[in-house]
């Protein structure tokens, strides 16, 4: 059933209207760029938001951050790194083939109003998602400094499109095999430091490096924005499946991060407990992945 | 002829066999039981019995034509007021509605109503080859926002007055709480996609995966030509209570649970959406949403499910049918029980241990009901001292929703009440012109046919408005 699933629906176009890849690139070999023919959210999306997916009738529902739109094509662009059972299905929908479901635009747009020196901070797959919003602030002519970090060479992506949209771009690897060794929260101390005043600083990417840009932000006072990414259902507010933790001066307060974020106030978010509960399921999801590659390899052999 | 005082029972399968299996649990009467319950029915001239149904069946007249066994004429009858006769007969809470006006329980028991509404559909979903037809289009262009009873039956009512309908659903099935919130064991999907495969052969468009407040607003709409708006999108976001505890992994709203298990399937034996299985789970609140909650644990494995609830049983909002067979399934009912907290793993050793942070109990406080509050019912009162905890591994809330702010936020001019839910008139009108609404997005959490009764009189103002234009 599983063998036959992720390959049908790639090829045959169903009666019921389904969305189509428009075009494909590989970004890295774990790392995808797809444009999805999606009219109607293609006119409404703004940096910020995001869509959820299904690849097939049996799939689950992933949401994915806008990458960037083409209002006019009517396509959407969306970056994933293949992680799971989902992504590892969707990645092998080619070029011209069908995913099941494809709604949005879900969540708030990011908020721009009042920043004209922004810094962009993102990390791995997360630097999909920081782009557009980089791309925003640099149609908007704000002062536009971008800090992305990846583990390694073989992960940097985007690093021209960063390029064109920011005054200045520094590359960070984990183990120093691009650009600058070490985390981004490195270079962007070292900023703060040396006296140098953002109006926003926004981090999108893992959790646990939000949480440390967050915390280098704190010593200097900086104003920062978290894009939260936690798992989800519906989008629409319906499953509290993303509920966070903030901590505000009248008391901690429940958030739900599709009808309320995924933008928020990094000073007050609980990222031990986000943190917690993006791994409510780990265990089941490795299982997961591991028996899709299991199919894809089985189905290749065949 | 002695007219037998009790109506017949509903067969259905064996509590200790159901516990463990997601088929439905009622399975219908046969025709010689629909027959002979009908001849239980004094065909009361008044009828009382059509007061008590928000939609008005006319239930004597159907039941007549069991009688004479002419079950598609049973059929029209129930259809000419009620656009989803299979969901009603399996989910409408009838001993509070029709059955509770039925002259045979002033002495015995009321006439089983649902159950030969249910028959009567059923059958007719068996035999009736024929497809709806179409009726010739008036010109005029409605929008439905959800696809839930309000909207399928404000929809169905439009439809076969020649209007052409769009029905807008967020989610990539149609069919709204019918899909998401009710088990397939007390409501089979197949049934609602039948319903809704009905809407469409009236021509009834049905477009899945589009937000209204977010894809679309609801002026938008009206850009697009469509000339009268009906809003039927549901509950919304789900309460908590505002506990410790209540972040913890393991912890879901019964929105999160239900809709894992019926509409992504994670009942199934290899989901690709995962859920919880097995274990101790505590189910918190007393109504048809926390017996469903509680029934689907037990089906996908639980040991043990507790009801925890505050009040007593008298109070407790759930239909009797479904508590009843909770009961019957080996659900443990702990009323007069408030949790106030929810217990966690942490090792204080291993802060990377991968128990950390799931769900290991509940701990409840035991309350006593005192003097009735605003809402009649006696308000309960904790008692000093007496928490104690209970051993689990789920926690499921279901205590109620809040209306969903999307539409709300995107449409000048709607006004909405303390609550959030939006403002309507008698007519089911909103603030706006050309706006309608009804369903949970008015009234807060409710039923099924109450949601119902609000899109068909929507649905009636709707034509009124439209075809006076």
């Amino acid at each position: 059933m599983y063998l036959e699933s992720p390959f049908s629906i790639c090829i045959r176009r169903k009666e019921q209207i389904m969305y189509k890849i428009v075009r494909r690139k590989v970004l890295r070999p774990t790392v995808i760029q797809l444009e999805v023919e999606a009219p109607l959210v293609a006119r409404k999306a703004k940096p910020g938001q995001f869509i959820i997916l299904r690849v097939d009738e049996e799939g689950e529902r992933i949401p994915l951050t806008v990458a960037g739109v083409n209002p006019d094509e009517g396509t959407v662009k969306i970056i994933f790194q293949v992680v799971g059972a989902t992504t590892e299905m969707l990645k092998h929908v080619p070029e011209g083939g069908y995913i099941q479901d494809f709604v949005g635009p879900l969540g708030n747009a990011t908020e721009t109003e009042g920043i004209n020196k922004v810094c962009i901070v993102g990390g791995g797959v997360g630097c999909a998602i920081a782009m557009p919003v980089a791309q925003e602030f640099h149609r908007l002519g704000a002062d536009v400094t971008s800090i992305i970090g990846f583990r390694s060479e073989d992960l940097v992506i985007l690093e021209d499109e960063f390029n064109e949209c920011s005054n200045k771009l520094i590359v960070m690897t984990d183990d120093g095999t691009y650009g600058r060794q070490g985390n981004v929260t490195v270079p962007l101390d070292e900023m703060l430091s040396a006296g140098e005043k953002f109006d926003m600083i926004i981090t999108i990417g893992p959790l646990v490096m939000m949480k440390f840009v967050t915390l280098t932000a704190k010593k200097y006072d900086a104003p920062i924005t978290v894009s939260m990414s936690p798992i989800m259902i519906d989008g629409t507010g319906m499953c509290g499946g993303c509920r966070l933790t903030v901590h505000t001066e009248e008391g901690d307060k429940m958030k739900f991060a599709c009808v309320d974020g995924p933008d928020f106030n990094g000073y007050e978010v609980d990222f031990d407990e986000a943190i917690s509960r993006g791994r409510m399921y780990f265990d089941y999801e490795r299982h997961a992945h591991e028996e899709t590659c299991n199919l894809y390899k089985m189905a290749e052999n065949a | 002829m002695a007219l037998d005082p009790k109506k017949h029972e509903m067969p259905a399968q064996d509590p200790q066999v159901r516990a463990h299996n997601f088929d439905e649990v009622a399975l219908g009467y046969t025709e010689e039981m629909a027959v002979s319950e009908a001849q239980r029915c004094l065909n009361c001239k008044n009828k009382p019995c059509v007061s008590g149904c928000p939609v008005n069946v006319n239930i004597p007249d159907f039941i007549m034509k069991i009688k004479e066994k002419d079950y598609e004429g049973a059929y029209q009858i129930i259809n000419k007021t009620s656009s989803l006769p299979a969901v009603c007969g399996r989910v409408c809470p009838q001993e509070t509605q029709c059955e509770a006006k039925c002259t045979m329980g002033v002495k015995f028991e009321p006439v089983g109503i649902g159950r030969l509404e249910r028959y009567v559909a059923d059958w007719h979903n068996e035999n009736a080859k024929e497809k709806a037809q179409a009726p010739e289009s008036n010109g005029h262009k409605v929008a439905i926002v959800g696809s839930g009873p309000s909207g399928l039956t404000c929809a169905g009512d439009l439809a076969k007055k020649g209007y052409k309908v769009s029905v807008f659903e967020a989610l990539h099935t149609a069919g709204g709480v019918l899909v998401y919130g009710i088990p397939e064991f007390r409501l089979p999907k197949a049934i609602v996609a039948r319903e809704v495969e009905g809407l469409k052969d009236l021509g009834v468009d049905v477009e899945t995966n589009v937000i209204i407040g977010k894809t679309l607003t609801v002026d938008e709409l009206f850009d697009m030509g469509y000339e009268a708006v009906f809003i039927g999108s549901g509950a919304g976001l789900p309460s908590f209570m505002n506990i410790p505890g209540e972040s913890l992994k393991g912890v879901y709203s019964a929105n999160e649970y239900l809709t894992r298990s019926n509409l992504m399937k994670a009942f199934r034996d290899d989901p690709r959406t995962p859920i919880m299985k097995g274990g101790k789970v505590a189910v918190v609140g007393g109504g048809n949403v926390a017996m469903d909650a509680a029934r689907t644990a037990l089906r996908l494995g639980a040991e043990h499910v507790y009801i925890v609830y505050r009040r007593s049983m008298e109070e407790l909002p759930a239909r009797a049918e479904e508590v009843e067979h909770a009961k019957e399934e080996g659900i443990d009912f702990r009323l007069l029980n408030n949790p106030v907290e929810i217990l966690g793993y942490n090792n204080p050793d291993d802060p990377r241990d991968p128990k950390n942070g799931f769900v290991t109990g509940i701990r409840c406080i035991r309350m006593e009901l005192g003097e009735p509050d605003a809402s009649g019912r006696r308000r309960p009162v904790p008692i000093e001292g007496s928490e104690f905890e209970l051993d689990v591994d789920a926690v499921i809330m279901a205590i109620g929703t809040s209306p969903n702010p999307l539409i709300k936020n995107t449409t000048a001019g709607l006004e909405v009440n303390r609550r959030g839910g939006i403002v309507v008139n008698e007519d089911g009108l909103t603030s706006r012109e050309a706006v309608y609404a009804g369903g949970d997005a008015v009234t807060g959490a409710a039923t099924v046919i109450s949601a119902m009764g609000a899109g068909k009189l929507a649905a009636a103002s709707i034509d009124k408005y439209l075809s006076s234009k």
